[in-house]
């Protein structure tokens, strides 16, 4: 388990500056934590690319195809006429498709978050209460009392209200 | 946007202490409020259905022209009211409103809450609820499905979907709020918040990922609510009875679905600022903003009303004929007048700003709404019933008591959720509202301690 | 290259509207209105050989009778020149039935006779066949209904009671057809004869108004009859395509 050094900011602004400059100055898997998302992260962290769009598209594209096969399969396997109508009858059929499409997307796209976003998880990690309610936190992992007191510097030249060691006794 | 001087004197921390009060502070009201609502849900759902179950559906009121009464209308009602919550929530997420943000949440409760009694009631209506599940396609010994056909079965899977898909939405949205309440509770709250939280730490990432997640499910669910009232009104509009057989149905009923759904908002949204002390958070502009889309509804209900009319005579077929003259000068046309006063005389009264930033006025006026739309749903099946295409079988249909306790009751069970929910899930959407206002100024910088907390 | 083919034969079958090329048996009704009188003996044969409950004055009051068959009474005219008009009205047995393509359950379908079939155990009540049925002969069981003691004694063995939040309707006396073929295969495997099985309305009709046999027969006497200038189908712009024919003579 690493450690971790943790500055609580009061606005979203410094948070993002104090994140350049550790960044800059060689700390890596920076993490800012906040109440509300932050615009221009990205600015600062890099782009970040999310794999959601691709669960939900391909969620989609399953639940049509398999709401047509279950309407059109058990249609087939059991057949037995209706009104007069074909056995598979095409428009029916695809309102079906078009209901699974939506569901299995929406499916897909719950998945695709929590896999993408490493949830649930119910172990410990990092984490400053005061994030959920109004500070604004920038984490970063730092392996000694070297780096501790480096990192702190940046911080607090940055504004910080408060800097945190998390996790390691030994610093 | 909202003008941010009007929560200048709020802080984070001042929405975040007013929604844990919220949950956790409960006072005498509240339990008499659910004790009340409990047992009005009991005494007049639970137990007329059960005597309904025992001796058949002849408690309620149906015969033989009039197979389908006040269930199906209720079941339509409720599928309605569910419409302006998740739907409008979407629309306003996608299009970056942000005076959705104090509301949307108890808007997508209402939605599922909607939802939850609207299924009751096909259990309700169908003659043998306890072989409910023949109608959902799984796997059996018999080797026998439903069948796909049948616009009652769209109903199933499309009500299916988006039940489904409402409480995977208001869930998503809820889980910074989670996260956030977790940290405020202890004992079994705790737990249950850090189960529902699923460790959300509000990272940079997990915003990002929330956020994308958000918006694809939005787009999702827009599409699916429009298609759900599309289908409810396929029940109808795909037989050959004359007044129900409409092209225009489908759009006639998204259309009355998101009108009963907005009206329903501004009731529920009136309750909550009186009741849970939200006065800051939900304000004149809320009413003001749903005002106008009230207006701008209550606009294309009434002229789908006219069109439906017009369709109908000049199709000059007798049953038509007969049927619309039934409608509007018949047994029922009392109430088909009632419904034209609350539905499209009296919101004409919204194009005055002065009403629609009035609290009280609008509470009027949105149940009256409501009343109007119970009606049309009525009506719609009541009047094309009784006038089909035998005149030997033709006959009026009159609730009977059992079913119109049952409607009430149905009131209190959405009540009885939606209480329930309150206590369970943060009710206004604390990091969107936080987004709104401006963010925290710096104050003095205190002495920064590198110690560990 | 078998496989596609064997898929595009399925398509194709499956695809055809109707399924069936052709009906085994074409169960088919004309009721000639210029012969019938009225006299509802049908209503009472029906209600004897299928179970129906007698559902007592109240229930009917209300609107909720049980009759397979009915006859409409129809008044033209002012009171010296009044006429009455009756039009016995039983499930028309459509080929095209809205009825059908309704039920969520498939508890109503097509069988291979042309029969609308209703499946007392699958139904779940939704009711909403009854509502699609334009001719309203769909009859709900809004209550269990019992017979009184001894009455249930003389219930048709061969005819299922139902019970209540089931759907039921004209069945064209399904239990007679089933015998007539079974004793049709039995004997040599033959083809039921025209004339061997009648419903029990076409059976007791006193003035022969009722005509009941397979459409598929060409010189049967429902073919012959239904052939007849003065036929009709009640509704058939609604394109049901039903199996019962209506003669009457247009008043000139």
């Amino acid at each position: 388990m690493t450690n971790n050094v943790v500055g609580l900011f009061h606005d979203p602004e410094s948070a993002l500056t104090a994140a350049g400059e550790l960044k800059g100055a060689g700390f890596e898997s920076l993490e800012i934590m906040s109440p509300v998302p932050i615009h221009g992260v990205e600015k600062v962290l890099g782009k970040k690319k999310s794999v959601i769009k691709n669960f939900t598209f391909t969620g989609a594209l399953i639940g049509g195809m398999s709401g047509f096969a279950l309407a059109a399969g058990t249609a087939v396997l059991y057949p037995h006429p209706v009104g007069g109508r074909p056995i598979i009858t095409m428009p029916p059929f695809l309102i079906i498709s078009y209901e699974l499409t939506i569901l299995f997307g929406i499916l897909a796209t719950v998945l695709g978050f929590i896999v993408s976003s490493r949830l649930p998880a119910f172990r410990n990690r990092v984490y400053v209460p005061e994030a959920a309610v109004d500070k604004f936190v920038v984490t970063a992992p730092c392996d000694d009392a070297e780096h501790y007191q480096r990192a702190k510097a940046i911080l607090n030249a940055a504004g910080a209200e408060q800097v945190r060691k998390i996790r390691g006794d030994d610093l | 946007m909202t003008t941010p001087t009007e929560r200048n004197d709020l802080g984070y921390n001042d929405i975040h202490e007013d929604v844990v009060r919220s949950i956790v502070k409960t006072g005498p009201k509240y339990y008499i409020a659910l004790a009340t609502a409990g047992s009005v849900t009991l005494l007049c759902f639970f137990f007329p259905w059960f005597y309904q179950l025992y001796y058949g559906i002849g408690a309620a009121g149906m015969n033989h022209p009039g197979v389908w009464g006040t269930y199906l209308s209720s079941f339509i009602f409720w599928i309605g009211l569910s419409h302006s919550g998740t739907l409008l929530s979407c629309v306003l997420h996608l299009t970056n409103s942000s005076w959705r943000k104090a509301m949307y949440r108890s808007a997508e409760a209402m939605t599922l809450f909607s939802l939850v009694v609207a299924a009751t009631y096909v259990m309700v209506h169908v003659g043998r609820p306890w072989f409910i599940h023949w109608a959902l396609p799984y796997p059996n010994q018999m080797e026998l499905w439903p069948n796909f056909r049948s616009p009652l079965l769209f109903d199933v899977m499309a009500i299916a979907t988006y039940i489904t898909g409402s409480t995977i939405f208001i869930y998503m949205g809820s889980i910074p709020d989670f996260a956030a309440v977790r940290d405020r509770t202890s004992g079994w709250r705790n737990t249950m918040y850090t189960l529902l939280s699923l460790g959300w730490r509000g990272t940079d990432k997990e915003w990002h990922r929330l956020h994308w997640a958000y918006t694809f499910l939005a787009v999702l669910i827009i599409p699916l609510a429009v298609s759900v009232h599309s289908i409810v009104s396929w029940d109808f509009a795909m037989s050959i009875v004359p007044a129900l057989h409409q092209t225009i149905f489908a759009p006639y009923f998204v259309v009355g679905a998101i009108y009963s759904g907005t009206a329903g908002i501004v009731t529920v949204m009136f309750v909550l600022r009186k009741t849970m002390g939200f006065e800051q958070y939900i304000t004149k502009l809320h009413f003001d903003n749903l005002g106008k889309l009230l207006l701008v509804l209550s606009l294309i209900w009434t002229y789908i009303n006219a069109v439906e009319l017009f369709t109908g005579w000049y199709s000059g077929s007798s049953e038509e004929y007969e049927a619309l003259g039934y409608k509007l000068f018949g047994f029922y046309a009392p109430l088909y007048w009632e419904m034209i006063l609350f539905c499209a005389v009296a919101p004409l009264l919204m194009f005055s700003t002065r009403f629609r930033t009035s609290f009280v006025p609008m509470l009027i006026l949105s149940i009256a709404i409501n009343i109007g739309m119970y009606t049309e749903r009525f009506l719609i099946i009541a009047t094309s019933l009784s006038r089909q295409y035998l005149p030997d079988a033709w006959g009026v249909y009159v609730p009977s008591l059992v079913e119109i306790s049952i409607m009430v009751g149905s009131f209190a069970l959405f009540t009885t959720l939606f209480l329930v929910f309150v206590k369970i899930f943060p009710s206004v959407s604390m990091y969107e509202v936080k987004e709104t206002m401006a963010t925290p100024k710096i104050e003095p910088l205190a002495p920064a301690s590198g110690s560990p907390a | 290259m078998s496989l596609f083919s064997r898929f595009l034969d399925g398509w194709r079958k499956y695809r055809k509207p109707g399924y069936y090329e052709k009906f085994d048996y074409h169960w088919t009704m004309t009721v000639d209105l210029d012969k019938c009188t009225g006299c509802e003996a049908c209503m009472m044969a029906c209600q004897a050989e299928n179970n129906i409950p007698v559902v007592g004055e109240d229930e009917v009051a209300r609107g909720r009778e049980l009759q397979w068959i009915r006859v409409e009474r129809y008044w033209e005219g002012e009171y010296p020149n009044a006429r009455l008009r009756f039009m016995p009205m039983m499930c028309q047995h459509c080929d095209a039935a809205p009825c059908e393509t309704v039920c969520p359950v498939s508890a109503t379908y097509h069988n291979q006779d042309g029969l609308n079939t209703q499946i007392y155990n699958r139904c779940i009540g939704t009711r909403s066949c009854a509502v699609y049925c334009p001719y309203e002969v769909r009859y709900f069981n809004y209550y269990d209904h019992g017979w009184d003691s001894p009455l249930e004694q003389q219930l048709n063995p061969d005819v299922t009671v139902r019970g209540k939040g089931v759907m039921e309707k004209c069945t064209f006396c399904i239990q007679r057809i089933r015998q007539a073929k079974d004793l049709a295969k039995d004997d040599d495997r033959r083809r039921v004869q025209d004339g061997e099985m009648q419903p029990a309305c076409v059976q007791t009709c006193p003035t022969k108004a009722l005509v009941f046999g397979d459409r598929n027969d060409p010189e049967s006497q429902v073919s012959l009859s239904m052939d007849d200038p003065r036929s009709y189908r009640v509704l058939d712009e609604l394109n049901t395509d039903s199996s019962v024919f209506y003669l009457k003579k247009v008043d000139a």
